[in-house]
């Protein structure tokens, strides 16, 4: 019985690493389906070519988006289709209203 | 300003998201040197390119017409010229449909080498991937490998979600604040009390 518990424990503490690995930086390349695999792999490449300076901001960003609740990443990608769906002026007069709204704040 | 400063600025500006005094600083420098102006322009493409690729395959109307022209043609050409050859008695599918579909895939395939529309390709070789440092900033960029490597490189393998959600992270700002961003009056608006659309005067 002891011997057990000992045994679960070792598997946990093994275990844990990873568990905290993935929640730092989400899912592993395997488990990404393919169309995610291929999106990630051109967005690297285009990240490669970013300015240093470039690359360490996004990083930045990316520890506040995983840092995040699922739900909040969930409706910030809701956010991106409805951005990314909007019609050309729109976007630009979504830009345009970013700018405002940065102003005031 | 130093073009080392300005080049610093430029991801930020082009992303909006640089002071207005700032902006203006930038502005007075790329006015007067041409290579920070190129630059920029080089930023801002590479910058486009990470707001997200079309999943699907758009084939545009004239080379679709193009291609049903060539199948009627070779379907004409082939009913005047063959009477029923042995070969058609095992293969029941009418020629016309093989023929479109022959077309079809190679007008495809043609539209994807020429990198209108990504997909993953039917065949993925392993490229050699090396480990690249950042390219100075006046290099132009390098081309886009179309194809995914077996072993995803130390730095994607590392954090693959960052790469997923690139142009997600990229405009964090905007994404997080949308509603209040879309609720924003510009100038030329007039202001409603409850952020719904001003009414049509149309």
């Amino acid at each position: 019985m002891r011997r057990g518990a000992a045994i679960a424990a070792v598997l946990l503490a093994l275990a844990a690493p990873a568990v905290r690995a993935q929640e730092r930086h989400g899912r592993p390349w395997q488990e990404l389906t393919p169309e995610e695999q291929w999106r990630a792999w051109e967005n690297y490449q285009r990240y490669q070519q970013l300015p240093e300076e470039r690359q360490k901001m996004l990083e930045r960003r990316y520890q506040q988006f995983r840092a995040m609740p699922p739900q909040e990443r969930q409706r910030l990608r809701q956010n991106w289709d409805r951005y990314r769906d909007l019609p050309p002026r729109q976007r630009q007069e979504f830009i345009d209203k970013y700018h405002r709204w940065k102003g005031r704040k | 300003m130093r073009c080392q400063r300005a080049r610093k600025w430029m991801t930020a500006a082009v992303d909006g998201e640089l002071s207005p005094r700032r902006r203006r600083a930038l502005d007075g420098h790329l006015a007067a040197c041409a290579a920070c102006r190129r630059e920029l322009a080089v930023t801002e493409r590479m910058l486009a390119a990470l707001e997200g690729l079309p999943m699907e395959a758009a084939v545009s109307a004239r080379l679709e017409q193009a291609t049903l022209r060539r199948v009627r043609l070779a379907a004409a050409d082939e009913a005047e010229r063959a009477p029923a050859s042995r070969w058609r008695l095992w293969l029941p599918l009418p020629a016309f449909a093989l023929a479109t579909a022959a077309v079809l895939v190679l007008a495809i395939g043609i539209v994807r080498r020429a990198g209108e529309v990504p997909g993953p390709p039917a065949v993925r070789p392993a490229p050699k991937v090396d480990a690249q440092a950042p390219p100075s900033p006046l290099s132009p960029p390098r081309r886009i490998v179309k194809a995914l490597p077996a072993e995803p490189p130390a730095k994607l393998a590392e954090a693959p979600e960052l790469f997923v959600d690139m142009p997600i992270i990229r405009n964090l700002d905007k994404m997080t604040h949308f509603e209040a961003i879309q609720t924003t009056t510009l100038d030329d608006e007039p202001a409603t009390p409850d952020g719904q659309e001003p009414p049509s005067n149309g």
